[in-house]
Formats: structure tokens, C-alpha cells, sequence
């Protein structure tokens, strides 16, 4: 899901290619799926990293997963980290998702010593920084559903 | 796969270090080369015999092996230079052991040292995750840590009892970077780096350097009344599935042994035991967490009976299995290439019964053990 407003008025660009896209229905992360062994992998693999061959189809990941295991970012990490002037610590997670494997993302939670294992956590895209061309990064993070 | 007849029995003849730690006035070619000669002296052979070298380091540079021998002796002599992250050390010890039971030469060095930056290890400027904020030290140790915190019920005490042990085993030995016991309370209140571990768990990267000469058997015959086998050497890369340093996603379908339990299996299976022939164990104590998740890993105890190892007692100096004698990653710090020949240098020692206070009484097989980025990793045993 995207930030309401966030990206009208200026250039967005992701941080890398073909990690996720944009819909209507929100952000999904892109994988990749073997269609020998049915492998589910991230980011996009040409090859299936179980069967050694390639034989993988392109597929939009779940939104939602559950929270396996987590940690708090405490200090700024070093080069080639771009997060905001003011380090504020962050959550970072392996969050396991129905196709059957763990993605490891920041967590965008604002209390993220509350987190706890087995959290059902949802992904978002938002904005990292502006780059030098004055463009937004976008990239994924993943925060728990408040229902 | 190896055939056994072409196979011959390697020694450990000479085995030196250098003090681990932060040596302004010492450039990282005068280090490593002070841990050679040590090893050479202790070797009590001339620096003529050997035949063959491996260096193991990260960030000493290219040919830094080459640079170092220079300034030994010129001898003619193959030298290779191997960068294998946490296991480079590791690596260079099983390029000699190959040479030497391959019957290619009777005495090979295996060296290694750094002169490593200060603070966490930057990441690689490319990498996108990295400018996300993932892929940085100690955060895939935590997510470890926190996911066995869960499921056996590991807690902080037990990682505060960890780091305690290590530091007063450091603080008895003369090349640890920490020579100072810890108390749990400083232990406990340190900074919170990656919940759940803090400052004072952590292993720091430094400098230092560690060297080890093998010979045949017939050379160990001839020059030393205390010979110490190196039964096995593995170096393993891991096997699609598990979680390794860093990963962007893991598989949650794949159920693989980790690198470390395939490379402890094929040491065991190479050196003809079992861990409960083990009197003593170095493993790679990057954090806290590590050191009781690889006890389970490496067959010490039970899956998810690693803390309840601890609160035996059992990896203490007096213990069932004394575990990271030396103190460990935790004190001595890590110098990546110098890393795993130190922790052999240590079990030798022990074996030869010269590890002066931190001795294990009557210790006869060691295992020694790194794990570094994208999950290589060495494991050795050692028997007297």
C-alpha cells in the first residue's frame, strides 16, 4: 500500500528492479516460482535454486505473512545505509509468507519493541530518501495488521 | 570424494600466534609475519623445509601472503592467498592439509592475519538491501537468536552467562584482545546493539595473526616428541535451504542441514569419532547466541538443549565439554583470516598440555569451528 499522497508530486523510482509492483489492491512483492518443483523465491531468479535449472515463471507474492523472527536496528548502520539524518531504530524481520518462504525486510512499526513472534504482518511500499536527482526511492517494508 | 589409500596422515608440527587486538605501530605484513616465525620456531625445523603456503585474510590485500613470506625468506616456495570471509583461515588450513596427505609435499604453512577497519563491516556499496538498512552485522545473528529465544526457550541470562564464561576464560589468556572477566551485570546492562543482543556479546573484528606448520608423518617423527594429528579439515559451503549471512528470503519448504551440522558429520565420519569423544571444543562465538545454537549444531547436546548445556556447566573449563577455553571470538575479537588458525593454535596447545592456567585437564581430541558469510565454513579435530 502506498502512502496517500506521497508520490504525487514528484519522480518516484524503486530502489531496485522488479522487487514489487503497484496496484490498485496495494504492493505485492514479485517472486519466482519453478514450475518442476514449485519453489517460491525473492527476489525474481531466472534459475530455481532447489532444481539447479530454469524453469521458474514470474509471480506476485502474498501481502500478508507472519512475523518468524525479528530484531531492532539500535545504531545507524554503516555505508551504504541511506536512512534519515535523525537515526531513529528500526525493526527488522523474517516474515514468513504462504508460498512458502521467509523474506527478511525493515519493519515499518513505530513501537517495535512491542513486536513478538508469530505477528501477522503486511507488506508496504513507501519512500526510503530522495536520491541525488531529486527522485523518491521507494522500497518494501513490512508492519503488523492493526484489525 | 576421497579415496582412502591416497590419503596420509598429517601433523601438526609448529603452531604460533600473535596477540590479537588493535597495534598501531605494527603494519598487518609485520604481524602475520611474527605469527610464521613463531610457528617456524616452534616447529623447530629450518624455514627451508617448508614447501608450501596458504594465507588466509580478508582485508590485508592482494598477495598479502607473498608480502609476508618476503620478509621470512624467499624460497621459491607455491604461496596461495585465499579470501573465504570468517572461514579463510580455515581454508588455507585445509589447501596445506591437502598438500601434505596428498604426498604433494612433507611440510605446508597455513597463515593468515588482519588489520581489519574499526566498527561493524560496511556493506557493499551495490547492494540495494544494504541501503535499506538490511544486511548489516549483527542483524542475521539476532534474528537467530530471537527465533531460538522462541522456540526453546533460550533467555537473555543465558546469553549474559555466555559472554561472562568467555571473558573469564579470556582473561587467562595472554593473546585474547579482552584479558578481563565481565561481570554479568556489565554484561547485562551493555547497549542494546540487535535485540536481543548487546555490546558485550558481540564479537569484535581486529587485528592479530595465527600461523600452523603440518608435516607428514615422517617429518613429525623427526622433529618432535609430541605430535598432534590433524584428523580432519572440512570446509563446507551450505546447501540450498538454510538461512545464511545475509539473505534477502530463505525457504520456508526446504528442511537442509546447516552447513555446520554437514561439515561437523563429515569431520566426525573422517576422523573416525563421535562428539562424545570431544574433550574440548572452539567454535565460532560471533555473539552469545551463536555459541549455544552451534553447541546444538555440532552435536555437543541435543537440538534446543544448548542453553540447558550452559546451565550444567558443561562448556566450562571443568566441564563435560569445555567450550571456547581461549575465550572465545568474544575475547579475543575476530581477525577474520587469523580466526580459525588461531582457534587450532589453541586446541594444540591444550592438547600438548601448554595452555599454562586455562588448561583442560588431560585433553586428547579438539575440535575447532567458523562459520562466516554466505555460510562457509571449517571445521577441524585435532587428536594427540
Amino acid at each position: 500500500m502506498l502512502a496517500a499522497n506521497e508520490t504525487d508530486a514528484r519522480p518516484v523510482i524503486p530502489i531496485a528492479p522488479n522487487l514489487f509492483e503497484l496496484s490498485a489492491e496495494g504492493a505485492r512483492l514479485i517472486g519466482s516460482r519453478c514450475v518442476k518443483c514449485g519453489e517460491v523465491t525473492f527476489p525474481v531468479s531466472a534459475f530455481c535454486p532447489q532444481c539447479c535449472t530454469e524453469t521458474t515463471e514470474t509471480i506476485p507474492l502474498s501481502r500478508r505473512g507472519t512475523l518468524y523472527s525479528f530484531t531492532v536496528q539500535r545504531f545507524r548502520p554503516p555505508p551504504p545505509y541511506r536512512g534519515p539524518g535523525e537515526f531513529e531504530p528500526y525493526g527488522v524481520g523474517m516474515i514468513e509468507l504462504p508460498e512458502g518462504l521467509r523474506v527478511t525486510a525493515v519493519l515499518a512499526d513505530e513501537d517495535p519493541d512491542s513486536l513478538c513472534v508469530g505477528m501477522e504482518m503486511e507488506l508496504i511500499v513507501m519512500k526510503l530518501f530522495e536520491d541525488e536527482m531529486g527522485r523518491d526511492v521507494l522500497g518494501y517494508k513490512f508492519r503488523r495488521v492493526h484489525e | 570424494m576421497r579415496s582412502e589409500e591416497a590419503i596420509r596422515e598429517v601433523y601438526v608440527l609448529g603452531v604460533g600466534v600473535h596477540p590479537f587486538g588493535r597495534f598501531a605501530d605494527k603494519d598487518v605484513i609485520e604481524i602475520g609475519r611474527e605469527a610464521v616465525l613463531r610457528a617456524i620456531d616452534d616447529a623447530g625445523l629450518p624455514w627451508q623445509k617448508v614447501a608450501a603456503a596458504y594465507c588466509g585474510t580478508v582485508f590485508a590485500g592482494p598477495m598479502a601472503g607473498n608480502k609476508v613470506l618476503a620478509r621470512v625468506g624467499l624460497t621459491g616456495i607455491p604461496i596461495v592467498n585465499v579470501e573465504n570471509a570468517c572461514a579463510s583461515g580455515g581454508s588455507a588450513l585445509r589447501q596445506a592439509y591437502q598438500a601434505v596427505a596428498g604426498g604433494f609435499c612433507d611440510v605446508a604453512l597455513a597463515f593468515g592475519m588482519e588489520k581489519m577497519p574499526r566498527g561493524f563491516i560496511a556493506g557493499n556499496p551495490n547492494d540495494w538491501f544494504a541501503v535499506m538498512g538490511l544486511g548489516v552485522n549483527p542483524q542475521y545473528f539476532a534474528l537467530k537468536a530471537r527465533w531460538h529465544m522462541a522456540n526453546f526457550g533460550t533467555t537473555e541470562k543465558h546469553l549474559v552467562q555466555v559472554s561472562v564464561k568467555n571473558h573469564q576464560n579470556g582473561a587467562l589468556n595472554p593473546f585474547a584482545m579482552y584479558r578481563k572477566a565481565m561481570s554479568f551485570a556489565e554484561i547485562a546492562q551493555s547497549q542494546m546493539v540487535n535485540d536481543p543482543l548487546r555490546l558485550l556479546m558481540l564479537c569484535a573484528p581486529n587485528e592479530g595473526a595465527a600461523a600452523v606448520v603440518l608435516c607428514s608423518k615422517e617429518i613429525a617423527r623427526q622433529y618432535t616428541t609430541k605430535p598432534i594429528k590433524l584428523a580432519a579439515i572440512v570446509l563446507d559451503s551450505p546447501i540450498y535451504g538454510t538461512a545464511e549471512v545475509p539473505h534477502i528470503s530463505v525457504s520456508a519448504r526446504v528442511e537442509a542441514p546447516t552447513v555446520t551440522m554437514t561439515a561437523a558429520e563429515e569431520a566426525y565420519e573422517t576422523a573416525g569419532i563421535g562428539p562424545q569423544d570431544l574433550d574440548l571444543v572452539e567454535l565460532q562465538d560471533t555473539d552469545s547466541a551463536s555459541e549455544i545454537i552451534y553447541t546444538e549444531e555440532l552435536g555437543l547436546c541435543q537440538r534446543g538443549e544448548g542453553a540447558k548445556l550452559l546451565d550444567d556447566g558443561a562448556t566450562e573449563i571443568d566441564g563435560r565439554i569445555p567450550v571456547n577455553v581461549s575465550g572465545g571470538l568474544l575475547s579475543k575479537g575476530e581477525p577474520l583470516g587469523a580466526s580459525a588458525l588461531a582457534q587450532v593454535v589453541e586446541v594444540v596447545w591444550q592438547l600438548r598440555g601448554e595452555a599454562g592456567r586455562r588448561q583442560v585437564n588431560n585433553a586428547r581430541t579438539g575440535l575447532t569451528h567458523v562459520y562466516g558469510a554466505w555460510g562457509n565454513c571449517a571445521v577441524s579435530v585435532l587428536q594427540r
